[in-house]
């Protein structure tokens, strides 16, 4: 895989298609796996790690799974953070050490990442709320590649994984959600305490700290131990419907009581973004929600909500160095990323007056 | 618990210790922010791993004698680098720890048994012959014992052959 092309691209899981799109970006499901016959990677020499990724390789090919294997080894910091803005690996896998990769499935829904914290985290993502089909294509990846190893498992405490967080299952299952209208109404800290009591955490769009960038914020389950994968999926499925509910309340709430108010964010958010020729990442971040929110309203009409969910990842750090071909100072960064902003959204407002 | 100053549920919860006096105060979102209070934060994700943090340092602290000094004889993994670095060095711990680990997942999970999927081959970890093989095969090398280390590294790529 050539990463330049993937500043070109994008993932699959960005469509903004499929079941409740307007409010759920996309549905993730990952499971933590690891061989019987190795100690977990943080205390795995670096020969071992070696046979480990040699074997994890060995058994994608066998298994006849089209993944294009990339060693983070031997990507540059550029790269490898370009990888972490596309949600293809962790943090965790780009500053780690010694050998360790990724493989990476032709439309980014699939991505297998090898010397993580555990052996293998295997990753599915399908834009938006479709846990079930995800469980689906993630179940079988799994046994896929089981048929060509031994997972270290045990009968009492199931799939056995480098913390015992993450113990039976090994499933981390996921949904992200964009609520602005909840955001700005605050209500969100009482969504949050409800799903603290469920279990249920809650993260940004990249992972830790409370400021969520954009209005994305991420719900995943906490127990993996002693419950099935198929309960802990229904957990979640009956939970985020009633949060979609809930900000789908609150954006009708806003938008009946101070119409014009809202079209006025939205509008001007929409200007500043046709017209600034420098703006940081969070201030885009926090515009592009406003935007993204206008045109699910219909407030916005010359738009494609795929362009926004793209703008989202295209203009973060990594991407925008990779799209400029040269590495940029924040300075620079702004103007660039004014830049990329005018002309992706100036070609998609062409595009709709075309169709018109 | 209802708020001190109003009827509505409280969701602040704060204690401090004032001239050895402990106060505490339960408010309500829009009471916190009227007394200059603003409600915490949510919780970061780490919810559950602060939870076994905790767990860790409680039970290692009530079995000092016996488990601080448990090592896993497969990774060389003792309790107590667990209890400071909170990841497990092999599948084998998970039995070498098991006293240890049992209530820490009864409470973090609330559970202790797996249910759901299950893989078609099932090697007992402990018993993975190649996992003591290699652990045999750390310690030659850390005695610069490389003559053994020789043999084993054949042995292993024997067992990888039959497979
Ligand atoms: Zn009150
Ligand atoms: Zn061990």
């Amino acid at each position: 895989m050539n990463l330049d092309a993937l500043t070109r691209t994008s993932g699959e899981w960005l469509r903004g298609t499929g079941p409740e799109s307007d409010i759920v970006i996309c549905s993730r499901i990952r499971l933590a796996r690891n061989l019987a016959d190795f100690p977990f990677t943080n205390r795995a020499s670096d020969t071992e790690k070696t046979e480990i990724e040699r074997i994890c390789r060995a058994t994608m090919d066998k298994a006849g799974l089209e993944l294009d294997y990339q060693s983070v080894v031997n990507l540059d910091t550029l790269d490898r953070q370009l990888l972490v803005e596309r949600q293809l690996i962790s943090r965790e896998l780009s500053t780690g050490e010694g050998p360790r990769g990724v493989a990476i499935g032709p439309r980014e829904n699939v991505s297998v990442m090898v010397n993580e914290e555990d052996h293998l985290r295997i990753q599915v993502m399908n834009s938006g709320f479709s846990l079930a089909d995800v469980w689906e294509q993630i179940n079988i990846l799994d046994d896929q590649i089981e048929e060509y190893l031994h997972y270290a498992f045990n009968p009492q405490l199931g799939y056995l994984t480098a913390c015992p967080t993450n113990v039976g299952t090994g499933i981390r299952v996921g949904v992200m959600l964009h609520l602005p209208a909840l955001a700005n109404t605050k209500q969100i800290e009482k969504v949050f305490r409800a799903l603290h009591k469920l279990n249920l955490a809650v993260r940004g769009l990249y992972g830790e700290g409370t400021q969520a960038d954009g209005d994305f914020y991420q719900i995943s389950n906490q127990q993996t131990l002693g419950k099935s994968e198929r309960e802990l999926i229904r957990n979640l499925s009956e939970v985020v419907p009633q949060i979609i509910n809930y900000e789908r309340q609150a954006r009708q709430e806003w938008i009946g009581q101070r119409r014009q108010h809202l079209h006025d964010q939205v509008s001007r958010a929409y200007g500043v973004l046709k017209t600034a020729h420098t703006i940081s990442s969070s201030e885009t971040m926090h515009l592009l929600s406003s935007v993204r929110m206008g045109v699910n309203l219909g407030l916005i009409d010359d738009l494609e909500i795929r362009t926004v969910n793209e703008l989202f990842i295209h203009t973060q750090p990594a991407h925008l160095q990779k799209i400029q071909g040269e590495p940029l100072e924040v300075d620079e960064r702004n103007i660039a990323r004014a830049g990329y902003i005018r002309r992706r959204l100036a070609s998609d407002n062409q595009a709709a007056e075309e169709r018109d | 618990m209802t708020c001190q100053r109003c009827s509505r549920e409280a969701s602040v919860h704060l204690s401090e210790t004032v001239d050895g006096q402990r106060r505490e105060l339960h408010l309500c979102g829009p009471c916190a922010r009227k007394a200059g209070l603003t409600p915490p934060d949510p919780p970061p994700n780490a919810a559950l791993e602060a939870i076994v943090d905790h767990l860790i340092v409680q039970h290692v602290g009530e079995l000092v004698g016996e488990l601080a000094k448990t090592s896993c004889p497969l990774c060389g993994l003792k309790f107590m680098d667990f209890r400071t670095g909170g990841r497990l060095g092999c599948p084998n711990d998970y039995e070498a720890f098991a006293t240890g680990l049992l209530p820490l997942l009864r409470t973090a999970h609330g559970a202790s048994r797996h249910v759901g999927k299950i893989p078609r081959k099932r090697t007992p970890p402990s018993r993975s012959p190649r996992l003591r093989l290699r652990a045999r095969l750390r310690e030659a090398i850390a005695r610069e014992d490389y003559e053994l280390a020789a043999t084993i590294r054949d042995q292993l790529r024997q067992e990888d052959a039959d497979q």
